[in-house]
This record gives C-alpha cells, sequence and structure tokens, in this order.
C-alpha cells in the first residue's frame, strides 16, 4: 500500500476545519463499517455487547448523519453536531462509550476553528477524561484503556510533533499497541486468544481517518484475519467441493509481516475454504486441497515462515463418518407427545437408544460430565412439553435435576444411573400418557436390572476388600468394585460369576472404542460356552473407557 | 428459586448474594455512576449497614429471580443504551454465577449526574 506523499503535503499545508473534520469522520466510519465484522468477531461475552463492531458502526453512522449536509466550515460547530449525533444514536455499550468519546473531542475543540496539534492533543485528552467520567469502576484492557493510552501518547509527543497530522500518525500506532495489549490486562480476553473488540472498533476509526489522509482504499479489508478461537473449522468441513478433497491445516510464525494479500492469492491458487487465524504471533491457515496438491501449502508456508504443526485430513473419510453419525434416526416427536432425552457415552450405545424411542441424546457420561445447560439445550426445541430426562451416570443425575428446575417444561428425571439401567427403563416408556405415572413405571422398571463395567485401573488401591494394581482390569456391578483381573475376558468371566450369572436370562455385552468386534466376539463365545441357558447378546457401545458395559437381566 | 437440592443437601442462595453480584456488574456498567435507595429508610439502612445492596432488591417470585436496580447516569449518555447495557450485563452476571435464570432485571434511573455541561 503506496501513501500518496503528494496528497499528505498538500493536506498538511490545509488547516483542518469542520469541513475537514467531516471528511475525517467519514473515513473512520467507512473504514469502521468495512472492518465491522471483524470487530464482531472479536466478542467474548455471549450476552453483553454481543455486537460491538455493529453497535459501533450505528452509533458512527447516526453522527455522520447528523453532519453530512451541514455546510460549517467552523470545527467547533461540526465537532458538537458529531457529538450529538453520536448520542442520539449511541447503541450498546460500546456505543455509550464512542459517544462519550467523541463528546470529550468536542469539548476539547470548543470554540477553535481548526485542529491544529495543541487542539487535537486537547481534544483527545478531553476525550479520555470523559470516557472515564461515564463509569464507576472502569474495567482495564477495554476501548478505555485504548482510548487513554492513545491520548497519553499524543499528549508525550506534543512538543516533538510538527503538526496535528503527525498527532494523528502516533495516535494510530499507539492505539495499535494498546490493543494489542488488552490481553494482558483483561485475563477473560487472553483466555478467548483475543484482543478487546471496542479498543480494536476505536482502532479501526483512528486508521481509518489516517487512511484517508495517506489516500489508501477504505472500502477492503486487508486484514481478512480472524481471532483462532473464532475459527469455525467444523462448520467449513461442510461444504467440501468436488475435486476438494484434503483439508490441510498448518500452524506457523512467519517471518516478519505477512503479507496477506500474497498470502491470500497464493493460496486461492492451491484449494478452496481458505481461513487464516492469528494469536499471539501465531498463525493457524486452513484450507481444502486436491490429493495432488495436499502438500502444496505446507512447501509454500515453510519459505515464508517456519511451521509448527500440520495436520493433514482426508475430507471423504470425514464425509463418511460424517454420514454414519447422521445415520442414528431418532423418534419423531408429535406435539404433546412424552419425548425421552437420554445421555449417551458412545456412539453405538445412542443408536441403541434411538431404536427403542428416544428423541434426543446428550454426549457424556463417565468420566465426561454433560453441563445442565447441555441437557436444556437438547430438549427445548423438541415440539412438546413433556419431557423425560434419563442421566444414565451417578453423576449426571444432579445436572439433569438442575435442567428440569430452569425450564418451563414438565420434566421429569428418571434417575437411572447406568446405561443399562437406561435401557431397561426405555422398554417401559411410553409416548402417550402421564408423564409423572411413565416416568414412575420406568423407574420401576430400571431397578429390574443389573449393571457389569469392566475398565482398567488407573491407580493402586483397595476397596472393598479388593486389592487392585495400577494397570489392572477391574469389574464394577451395580457401581461397586467386585473383582479385579489381569485380562479383560477374565474380568468378565469373573464378574458374571459374582452376579450369579446363572440365575438370570440375558446378558447383554455392549463394547466400547477400544475392544474390536473380533475380540469382544469372542468373549461373548467364552461366555456363551460356560451359560449354556444364559443368551448372551453382544453389541457396540463406542463408549470411551470402558472396554464392556453389560447389561444383566 | 434460590433452592436447590443435591444428594448431600439443601443449598439456598439469599436474595443478598444474588444483590452483591448485580451490584458489582451494576457499578462495572458504563454509564452508571452510582445506584441510589429505593427509599428513605432504605437510604438510612445502607448507611449504616454499609452493604453492598445499596439500590438493588432481589426477589424470589414463583420459582424466579426479579431484579430491580435503582441507578444514577452520568449526564449526557443515552439514558436507554446504558439502561439495556446494565439490564444485560447483570443478567449475565448473575445467571453466570449462579446457573440459574433469571426473569426479570428492571433499571430505574433515580437521576442524573452532570459532571460537565456542553
Amino acid at each position: 500500500m503506496a501513501i500518496d506523499t503528494a496528497r499528505v503535503e498538500k493536506l498538511r499545508r490545509q488547516p483542518i476545519d469542520g469541513q475537514a473534520m467531516k471528511r475525517l469522520i467519514d473515513a473512520g466510519l467507512t473504514w469502521l463499517r468495512t472492518n465491522q465484522q471483524i470487530v464482531n468477531s472479536l466478542n467474548v461475552f455471549p450476552v453483553p455487547d454481543g455486537d460491538t463492531g455493529t453497535n459501533m458502526t450505528l452509533t458512527l453512522q447516526s453522527a455522520w448523519n447528523e453532519v453530512k449536509d451541514l455546510g460549517t466550515r467552523n470545527l467547533s460547530e461540526m465537532a458538537a453536531a458529531v457529538s450529538k449525533g453520536a448520542l442520539m444514536g449511541a447503541r450498546g455499550n460500546s456505543g455509550v462509550i464512542t459517544s462519550q468519546i467523541l463528546r470529550g473531542f468536542s469539548r476539547g475543540v470548543h470554540e477553535k476553528a481548526v485542529l491544529d496539534k495543541e487542539t487535537f492533543v486537547k481534544a483527545l485528552c478531553e476525550a479520555r477524561d470523559t470516557a472515564y467520567k461515564g463509569v464507576v469502576k472502569p474495567v482495564e484492557g477495554t476501548i478505555l484503556t485504548v482510548i487513554k493510552e492513545t491520548a497519553n501518547a499524543a499528549e508525550a509527543a506534543l512538543g516533538s510533533a510538527k503538526d496535528a497530522i503527525e498527532i494523528l500518525e502516533i495516535a494510530v500506532k499507539a492505539a495499535d499497541e494498546s490493543v494489542k495489549r488488552t490481553p494482558e490486562l483483561l485475563p477473560v480476553l487472553k483466555q478467548a486468544g483475543v484482543v478487546d473488540s471496542g479498543g480494536k472498533g476505536l482502532f479501526f476509526i483512528l486508521e481509518g481517518m489516517l487512511r484517508h489522509v495517506y489516500g489508501e482504499s477504505l472500502e477492503t479489508p486487508t486484514m481478512s484475519v480472524q481471532p483462532m478461537s473464532a475459527m469455525n473449522l467444523q462448520g467449513a468441513m461442510e461444504e467440501v467441493e468436488e475435486g476438494q478433497d484434503y483439508e490441510v491445516v498448518v500452524d506457523f510464525v512467519p517471518n516478519g509481516e505477512l503479507d496477506l494479500v500474497t498470502f491470500y492469492g497464493k493460496l486461492e491458487e492451491m484449494g478452496t475454504s481458505i481461513q487464516v487465524g492469528e494469536g499471539e504471533g501465531m498463525y493457524r491457515m486452513h484450507i481444502h486441497v486436491p490429493t495432488e496438491n495436499r502438500y502444496t501449502p505446507i512447501d509454500y508456508i515453510m519459505e515464508i515462515g517456519t511451521v509448527t504443526k500440520v495436520a493433514i485430513e482426508n475430507l471423504l473419510a470425514q464425509m463418511d463418518d460424517i454420514q454414519k453419525n447422521a445415520q442414528i434416526k431418532f423418534a419423531p416427536v408429535e406435539p404433546g407427545n412424552i419425548a425421552v432425552v437420554v445421555v449417551s457415552p458412545g456412539q453405538g450405545l445412542s443408536k441403541i437408544f434411538a431404536s427403542l424411542g428416544v428423541a434426543a441424546v446428550v454426549a457424556g457420561g463417565q468420566t465426561m460430565n454433560p453441563s445442565t445447560q447441555d441437557i436444556l439445550g437438547s430438549f427445548e426445541n423438541l415440539p412438546t412439553d413433556k419431557v423425560i430426562i434419563l442421566p444414565n451416570n451417578k453423576n449426571i443425575v444432579m445436572a439433569a435435576n438442575q435442567a428440569k428446575e430452569v425450564t418451563v417444561k414438565n420434566v421429569q428425571v428418571v434417575p437411572t444411573r447406568t446405561v443399562p439401567q437406561g435401557l431397561a427403563a426405555m422398554l417401559s416408556y411410553l409416548p402417550d400418557g402421564d408423564v409423572e405415572a411413565i416416568a414412575e413405571k420406568m423407574s420401576k422398571a430400571m431397578s429390574g436390572v443389573k449393571t457389569g463395567e469392566i475398565t482398567v485401573a488407573t491407580r493402586s488401591v483397595e476397596i472393598d476388600g479388593v486389592t487392585v494394581r495400577d494397570g489392572q482390569v477391574i469389574a464394577l456391578l451395580d457401581g461397586k468394585l467386585v473383582v479385579s483381573a489381569e485380562s479383560v475376558e477374565q474380568g468378565v468371566k469373573d464378574l458374571l460369576a459374582k452376579a450369579e450369572a446363572e440365575d438370570h436370562e440375558i446378558v447383554t455385552l455392549f463394547y466400547g472404542e477400544g475392544m474390536t468386534h473380533v475380540d469382544a466376539n469372542r468373549i461373548a463365545d467364552v461366555i456363551r460356552e460356560k451359560y449354556s441357558n444364559l443368551e448372551v447378546e453382544l453389541q457396540e457401545g463406542g463408549q470411551p473407557h470402558y472396554q464392556f458395559i453389560l447389561s444383566i437381566e | 428459586m434460590g433452592e436447590e437440592t443435591t444428594s448431600l443437601g439443601g443449598i439456598h442462595i439469599s436474595p443478598n448474594a444474588v444483590a452483591t453480584i448485580a451490584y458489582h456488574a451494576t457499578l462495572q456498567s458504563y454509564g452508571v455512576v452510582g445506584l441510589a435507595p429505593k427509599n428513605l429508610a432504605d437510604g438510612i439502612v445502607s448507611q449504616i449497614t454499609r452493604e453492598p445492596s445499596r439500590g438493588i432488591s432481589v426477589h424470589y417470585k414463583e420459582g424466579e429471580i426479579n431484579i430491580e436496580i435503582h441507578v444514577i447516569v452520568e449526564y449526557g449518555t443515552r439514558i436507554t443504551s446504558v439502561a439495556d447495557s446494565v439490564a444485560n450485563t447483570v443478567r449475565f452476571h448473575v445467571e453466570k454465577a449462579l446457573g440459574l435464570r433469571v426473569n426479570e432485571v428492571n433499571v430505574h434511573i433515580a437521576g442524573l449526574r452532570i459532571s460537565d455541561t456542553d
């Protein structure tokens, strides 16, 4: 981007009067609007001020509407009108602060006809002071910090700067640096890997003014880089195009400043679905490429920086997976029906639950407990107000009860503590009728089943008279440790002996993600041989950590 | 609401605790320069006790949380935007801290502070 030096020289000779100020406001607004989505993408709070970029743009737009037909050459009058317009249109928290900044600015140029360097610095300082007056407990690391540090830098440079344009250059540089420091002051920004959105918006306004002076374009965003945390790689996958078979993600640190225009240009020659993210000097590049080009982006990025991590994935295989997941057919819910929502630890178990008439599944269990919010989200959009939740884990019963408290729907929690209990409860489920009565029937049904679990001990311990070494296979019966063994097969055999399996009728084995079907089948055969009167079923459960979950009826 | 039953026993969250969260959230909201006592008696009590619930009242009604906030706003800011932002911020912080849904946040502008006139 070349600076038009002749233009800058010409502008330097002209005094900045009301009309020049108006053009600067227009430039600030245009540049902010161009980069609005970038500012929006920096939001960390889902609720307050969920759209900073839009709010600031609308506030400044309102200021512009107030002055666009104003012919005055007087700076003071122009600034007062800007201030009034911003006040009237202030939207959201950041919009209110922006209007206060403009109000302070207007006060700083009071009764001045032109913006010289002294007036400019005074106006920035007034903007800073007015902004801080509006809040009792200023939070640092926000737009407030940015206007403060910008004004301070301008104040410090007043002696050495030769004119107002140089003050603007200093202000833009200071604002940029201040924005980059915001994550150091506000931990929530650092966690999210972003800079403050309002501060960034203020920077764009100032930078837009400077770009106008330099004669640079205000319409094309130069920075189509998003914060790394905002990159939606999951969503990008859905739009797989013909011939774009591989997804390549490269993390890298560029040698010096990354020239985005060239970078994007090169990537566009290689593939599609390009996304670039940035966080703390690290960049992440995402692209879809045809098979023969899968190494090209990596080779290219190695030329311009240091590659720290590369991930290549076969999209066609991923698509297969997605289709596999999509195969789960949940029971359709008619308005007024009773819908059942279950927590399921594995893909296979989810399918089985779905085949039994479950309307929705929340992934979780064992070591990954879903939140109340996850559970709420699973049934809030179902077209019925009668819901039964099966938590299927003793640690999730509480979250399920909380979901019941928070929603307006009539929710019953059947406190199933294991997956087999949940499956047993499902057998008593009916979609029509009185939700309390059906929940009670399901609660009764769940106690008719014994649950066995096979997993590997993660530490050495002695509980209930059973001694376990780290790494040994252990078996739990209805949540209690009953036996330790050297192999999964031995563990299953011992567990069934403890459960007095010979007095039961059906044993169903759900094998986990660590087991192959062949191994699981072999163990099932061993049991069939040992208990000839038992009906032994084998199902893919897909749960993590647990080699087997057994239902003994 | 404000009551929860766990396997270990009950949890009760007092309206005062909710008010304290709302108080800090309100004071961090841009444009708010202070909270105002709801009435004279409340003003005297809060002067004596220094409790951080001045200007804020929390009611549980039929299992829902309702919050009333009486604020003083900086003159020269757009009052509706400030009030909106107070309501959003308070709701967000209370819901985040307690995990319970807030039904209503009502913001009353009790007065304006004039630091400068233009």
